[in-house]
């Protein structure tokens, strides 16, 4: 009996532990809620309590960004959605404008010397944290340095090895050591040349960046977020988890974080003290995945901005209203199916031409995609500096598809694909298992079955899996589908980063040398108008041995309520349409229901 | 952890003379009794021939299909079912596809079919070898007690001190692309994942029913005219903790069914084929996924699948149901 | 009892010890490393994945990770850094910065710890399991009480949905009915606050749950419903209430109880499917997506805090046992 009361008593404990648990759940009402009868339809709205003196209230721009981003720090981030709020509170020495065009960020102008070795910014005079605290060229270096330092190990790190000394640091077999620091050649000066001394200094407005080889398009990567100031004093206050609060993020962004409540909401108010002015609304991203809950979410008016999913394009546009909203433009990656330059049968050129062409871009678009892609035959994305229009190579032609593969010597066996030996060849086609990429690969083999004859196996892999595989040369697929997004729209970003040999396009087994020597000149070139041309050379020359069979550009597809106007759109867009220029976004409250 | 009560084993003449009364009033099986009062259960015949039907489209689903569960219809993807002249996407029906097409324009008719194999192997196969191993540990462990259920229950522990689903992905991911991993498009991987993880809750639901079972008149009777462990535990204790085995079992089918489905949205379902010959082609799950995310534009294609299952689980309760009672030896003789 | 308890909680060190070993090699057999990122954009280099490896110590031997994890290691700055003795769940691969323990249990902007993702699956979890109790047990000991009735095929008809439909059909289904037809509710809580919110998550987490406890109410009070004692306290004149109550349903307990300890555990822990639909801020999205992030010390964390509540909820079970039915004793 005594034993039993006890187990009475412990389950007690148990459910009033339970229970006080919860409890603040009720306590603590700091929404409240407002029912409004209206058209015969009730609509609840819910508002915080706003302090008694009446105000014109703040409209809030609702954004679903998606996924929440797994870390937000400047010199550390790498995601899509991490950047997105990364580009909100803070912001480069130079940025975009709708154009794609480099512009003045926080550097007021900047210029390179004679053999563009060394790039100078001047920062706009009187910058100012969103706390009122001044932004000098100091806040700049440090950020550069942050980035580059090892000890950091941002994943965005080698994209400023062009800077003079980066490399030796990045690569040094003892990182800790002092003359590698000095080495970097990152300076921040006063307007008379002398190097800064602290971060109160007012007149410390010169960044003056040496570079290691030529780089005349490095001013565009200066844009990028690794280099946005974040404070050196808030990082170190906060330790590791700084960028966990928003009371560490001090940044010289359109927005100031107020709030970010993991997988709930970040939000934004305005930067009182932005250079180029202030937001007139607040701004709130918000963190659904599931594509079909979103979509109805913003049907019920709970969201302004959301990314519109490939299976609900047809009801969108099927209906008048929701069609209005939508808005499809130009994105900023390409996809193409890869082929293993160095794995049968792609070694052979008239192969790899021959599935090139018996890959039907049109009929992708519209099956797979619905619409939500644009077909493509080039390299660069339209809408970015370096697009070739004129490209129509290897385009989808039944016929010269099977005459190429006849020439090749191939041979087709009842769906057996033979060399000229005889011996028949396993065809594989492996992708990253997600239910999409299924749909977009049984397309695929069944096309590639219907033109040429060939039995293609699938093989899904497990999403990381396929990274580590794809990523090393040897364990690289035979041919799977693969993107490449701009990182900064310069044509160096897509050729050089990518086809050089040792460079991304390594893990196909792809090399040229006259490619190399190529776009080793553009690099260099600084002349704008010479270097555009000895990239679409190099664009030509890369698409002549057909290495891959480019199929797609994505686009951005979003909807957006009819209440937020002023949306700029970029092919760079990628968290949420319009975050190139968010200032000229505005609400006009009076259209919301 | 139980009290365990010692019964001196009583003589073997006093056995040999209850041997030989049982002999005298026994002239049918247990089992036999069972399946002719199962047989009288109009419900679970209709449970039955539900789950005959299914099984058989399963295994014939090439020749009852229409079309090819593979076949791309380009341009007629998303097109709504034949009773709907034009679907939310502005697509007209077509009175070839009955249920309407998938986003590549497959017949979901003829997909649902296919998947029935897929998804009927799934529930079935590992829910077999899950009872029968969960069943015999949890007897052994609630009846012996002591050491054996102290061992037995620590396995069990440590089995169940697994989150299911991350144990699933964790095998999935690792032995994706071992040649066991390979094996019947990837199914034979998930079977034996799910049979890992599974027999423990019946395991312990048998050993939760013999615990309290064991300490009851029928069984000390049992005992005291001498009857052998294996004759209690299979003839007195097995019966009659049946009833939340049934339950389960009728529960778990669907379970493996959604398993394999949440495995297919992780990407470590079924390895998808190209050859319309083979048999595993597509699953139930599969379709749900990706009817899920197409909801607006062809509910069909989750509406379908979704239907099947509930109409294999509903068959499978009612067939638990009957089973349960029939099996119920103190219902003998009295239907 | 005191002792019961005691060898129960002890027991958990040897499960935990062989619960990770087995995490540990899987994980680490499955291909792929923490720093494998989605391919359209730039791979962290070479040089930048060696100096990460060194400071997370997975460039040592495996053993010497293991050791590591549980016990501590010394790290690249030589530094000692304690592990899971010290309560230490390791370093976040991903959110780097962070700490598992940080992520599951420290709430953002310094709220309270029910703000933490554990406290948020917490309260999921208790609501659903409260609404399976209420609602499964009351609907199990009716159906059975009123067998092959029209109560006892309706219940039969909601519990087949609940076994048979899927969470994440049954989400897009009550979300279309309650939000966006009948704006109920908002789709997108505005904040977690609001108790009204909570009720979608909870009864599509507790819906499954809810049916399974239904079912075995049902079948195991049809079983008593059946024993002699039942008619003998019939016979000795008792209140048919008192017989419901205090004799069938008392003890056609055993084995709801029995399902529905390790039952509580996964609904704690959280799911993926909810939280991804309802952008609920729970803890059941960390262990799938570490996965195939390749964050070990969440893969390793996640599964010690399930197994710990797994351990804590039979120990719970086997309490109640005692409870429900004098004659089970514990020693």
């Amino acid at each position: 009996m005594r034993s039993k009361l006890f187990v009475f008593v412990s389950l007690l404990i148990l459910a009033s532990f339970v229970l006080s648990a919860c409890q603040p759940t009720a306590a603590t009402p700091v929404v409240e809620t407002v029912v409004i009868e209206k058209e015969g339809q009730t609509i609840v709205v819910t508002a915080t309590p706003a302090p008694v003196v009446e105000e014109v209230e703040t409209p809030t721009l609702r954004v679903n960004l998606g996924s929440w981003p797994d870390i937000i720090d400047p010199q550390k981030s790498s995601f899509v959605n991490e950047i997105a709020h990364l580009k909100m509170m803070y912001e480069g020495l130079t940025t975009q404008d709708a154009e794609l065009t480099t512009v003045p960020g926080a550097a007021e102008s900047w210029e390179y010397n004679d053999d563009a070795t060394e790039l100078t910014f001047t920062l706009r005079e009187g910058l100012k944290y969103s706390d009122g605290s001044l932004l000098n060229a100091k806040r700049f270096e440090y950020s550069i340095f942050r980035n580059v330092d090892p000890a950091t190990a941002g994943e965005y790190a080698s994209i400023t090895d062009d800077i003079a000394g980066a490399k030796e640091w990045r690569y040094a077999e003892d990182t800790t050591l002092p003359e590698l620091r000095e080495g970097l050649q990152v300076k921040a000066l006063d307007m008379a040349g002398n190097a800064c001394t602290d971060y109160e200094q007012v007149d410390c407005r010169i960044l003056k960046i040496g570079l290691a080889q030529s780089a005349p398009y490095f001013h565009t990567v200066m844009s990028l977020w690794v280099t946005f100031p974040a404070k050196e004093e808030l990082i170190a206050e906060g330790g590791d988890i700084w960028w966990t609060s928003s009371k560490f993020h001090v940044g010289n962004g359109p927005f100031v974080v107020k709030a970010l409540e993991p997988y709930v909401r970040g939000f934004f108010e305005p930067n009182p003290n932005y250079w180029a002015g202030v937001a007139t609304y607040n701004l709130e991203f918000r963190y659904i995945t599931d594509s079909a809950v979103s979509f109805e979410a913003y049907k019920n008016n709970e969201f302004d901005i959301i990314g519109l999913a490939a299976e609900d394009l047809a009801t969108v546009q099927n209906d008048a209203t929701l069609n209005a909203e939508a808005n499809i433009y130009p994105g900023s990656c390409t996809f193409a199916v890869m082929f293993h330059q160095l794995k049968e049968p792609f070694t052979n050129q008239k192969v790899r031409e021959a599935f090139a062409m018996a890959l039907d871009r049109e009929t992708w678009v519209a099956d797979v995609l619905k619409g939500l892609g644009s077909p493509t035959l080039t390299w660069i994305p339209k809408g970015f500096p370096g697009y070739d229009a004129e490209e129509n190579r290897w385009g989808f032609d039944p016929a010269a598809a099977q005459a190429a593969l006849a020439e090749s010597g191939y041979t087709v066996n009842n769906g057996a694909l033979l060399d000229p030996t005889g011996a028949a060849v396993d065809m594989i086609d492996t992708f990253s298992d997600t239910p999409r990429n299924r749909v977009r690969h049984e397309w695929l083999v069944a096309k590639f079955k219907d033109v040429l004859g060939v039995d293609i196996k699938l093989n899904p892999v497990e999403s990381t899996t396929y990274t580590a595989m794809t990523k090393d040369i040897t364990t690289a697929p035979q041919m799977f589908i693969l993107g490449w997004c701009a990182d900064y729209p310069d044509p160096q970003n897509w050729l050089s980063v990518y086809w050089k040999t040792g460079a991304f396009g390594e893990r196909i087994g792809y090399s040229n040398p006259d490619l190399d020597a190529k776009l080793a000149e553009a690099d260099s070139t600084i002349d704008p108008d010479a270097r555009m041309v000895l990239y679409a050379d190099a664009q030509r020359m890369l698409t002549d041995g057909a290495p891959v069979a480019f199929m797609w550009n994505n686009v951005n597809a979003y909807m957006v309520k009819p209440w937020v106007k002023g949306i700029v759109q970029t092919p760079q867009d990628a968290g949420w349409p319009g975050d190139v220029a968010p200032l000229s976004i505005t609400i006009d409250t009076s259209m919301i229901p | 952890m139980t009290t365990q009560v010692s019964h001196p084993s009583t003589g073997q003449t006093q056995a040999h003379i209850a041997n030989l009364t049982m002999m005298t009033v026994k002239p049918r099986s247990l089992w036999q009794d069972a399946w002719s009062r199962l047989i009288k259960n109009k419900a679970s015949v209709i449970g039955m021939v539900v789950i005959v039907i299914f099984t058989l489209l399963a295994i014939f689903a090439s020749v009852i299909a229409p079309h090819n569960p593979l076949q791309i219809n380009s341009g007629k993807g998303f097109t709504p079912p034949m009773w709907i002249p034009v679907g939310p996407n502005g697509v007209p029906a077509d009175p070839n596809f009955i249920f309407g097409t998938d986003t590549l324009g497959r017949d979901v008719l003829s997909r649902t079919l296919y998947g029935a194999r897929v998804s009927m192997t799934v529930g079935f196969l590992p829910t077999f070898i899950i009872i029968f191993v969960g069943t015999i540990v949890g007897l052994f462990a609630g009846y012996r007690g002591g050491r054996i259920d102290n061992l037995l229950m620590r396995i069990t522990d440590v089995v169940y001190a697994f989150p299911d689903l991350l144990f699933f992905i964790i095998v999935m991911v690792t032995l994706r692309q071992t040649p066991i991993g390979q094996m019947m498009n990837g199914l034979f991987l998930l079977f034996s994942a799910l049979a890992v993880v599974n027999w423990v809750g019946f395991a312990r639901i048998v050993r939760g029913q013999v615990l309290s079972l064991k300490e009851k008149e029928f069984v000390e009777a049992a005992r005291c005219i001498g009857a052998t462990d294996s004759r209690i535990m299979f003839r007195h204790l097995l019966p009659n903790s049946l009833g939340p085995v049934i339950i389960l079992t009728a529960m778990s089918i669907p379970g493996m069914i959604i398993t394999e489905a949440v495995l297919g949205y992780l990407g470590l379902g079924l390895i998808p084929s190209t050859n319309p010959k083979d048999f595993f082609i597509t699953s139930w799950g599969a379709s749900m996924l990706e009817g899920q995310t197409a909801i607006n534009a062809q509910p069909w294609l989750l509406l379908l699948p979704a239907i099947a299952v509930s109409l294999v689980v509903l068959a499978f309760t009612f067939l638990g149901d009957g089973l349960r009672d029939a099996l119920d030896p103190r219902l003998q003789g009295t239907q | 009892m005191g002792k019961f308890l005691l060898r129960r909680m002890l027991w958990l060190i040897p499960v935990i010890l062989v619960v990770s070993t087995i995490t540990f090699v899987l994980m680490h057999a499955a291909p792929g490393g923490p720093w494998d990122r989605d391919l359209s954009a730039r791979q962290v280099d070479p040089v930048t994945q060696k100096m990460l490896n060194e400071y997370y110590g997975l460039d040592k031997p495996l053993w010497r990770q293991f050791t590591a994890y549980l016990i501590g290691d010394t790290n690249s700055k030589g530094k000692f850094i304690c592990g899971l003795i010290c309560g230490n769940l390791g370093p976040s691969y991903r959110q780097r910065g962070l700490t598992i323990q940080q992520i599951l249990f420290m709430p953002p902007e310094e709220k309270s710890i029910i703000y933490s993702r554990f406290g948020y699956s917490m309260r999921l979890g208790v609501y659903s399991l409260l609404f399976a109790i209420l609602i499964g047990i009351p609907a199990g000991v009716l159906s059975a009480l009123k067998q092959n009735t029209m109560t006892d095929y309706i219940s039969l008809f909601i519990v087949t949905i609940g076994i048979s439909v899927p969470n994440f059909v049954m989400a897009i289904f009550l979300i279309i009915i309650f939000a966006s037809t009948l704006h109920m509710v908002n789709i997108v809580p505005r904040s977690w606050d609001e108790v009204s919110v909570w009720v979608l998550p909870a009864v599509i987490l507790g819906f499954g749950t809810m049916a399974r406890t239904a079912r075995l109410t049902r079948a195991s009070m049809l079983e008593t419903m059946r024993q002699d004692y039942i008619r003998t306290a019939r016979s000795k004149g008792l209140a048919e209430r008192v017989v419901i109550v205090r004799h069938m349903i008392k003890n056609s307990l055993i084995p709801v109880v029995t399902m529905l300890g390790p039952a509580l555990a996964g609904l704690v822990t959280g799911s993926f499917i909810i939280e991804t639909m309802f952008g609920f801020p729970g803890m059941g999205r960390a262990y799938v997506t570490a996965i195939g992030q390749r964050d070990y010390s969440m893969i390793m964390g996640t599964t010690l805090i399930y197994a710990v509540l797994v351990a804590l909820a039979n120990v719970s079970v086997d309490m109640i046992y005692v409870f429900l039915d004098p004659r089970i004793r514990l020693e």
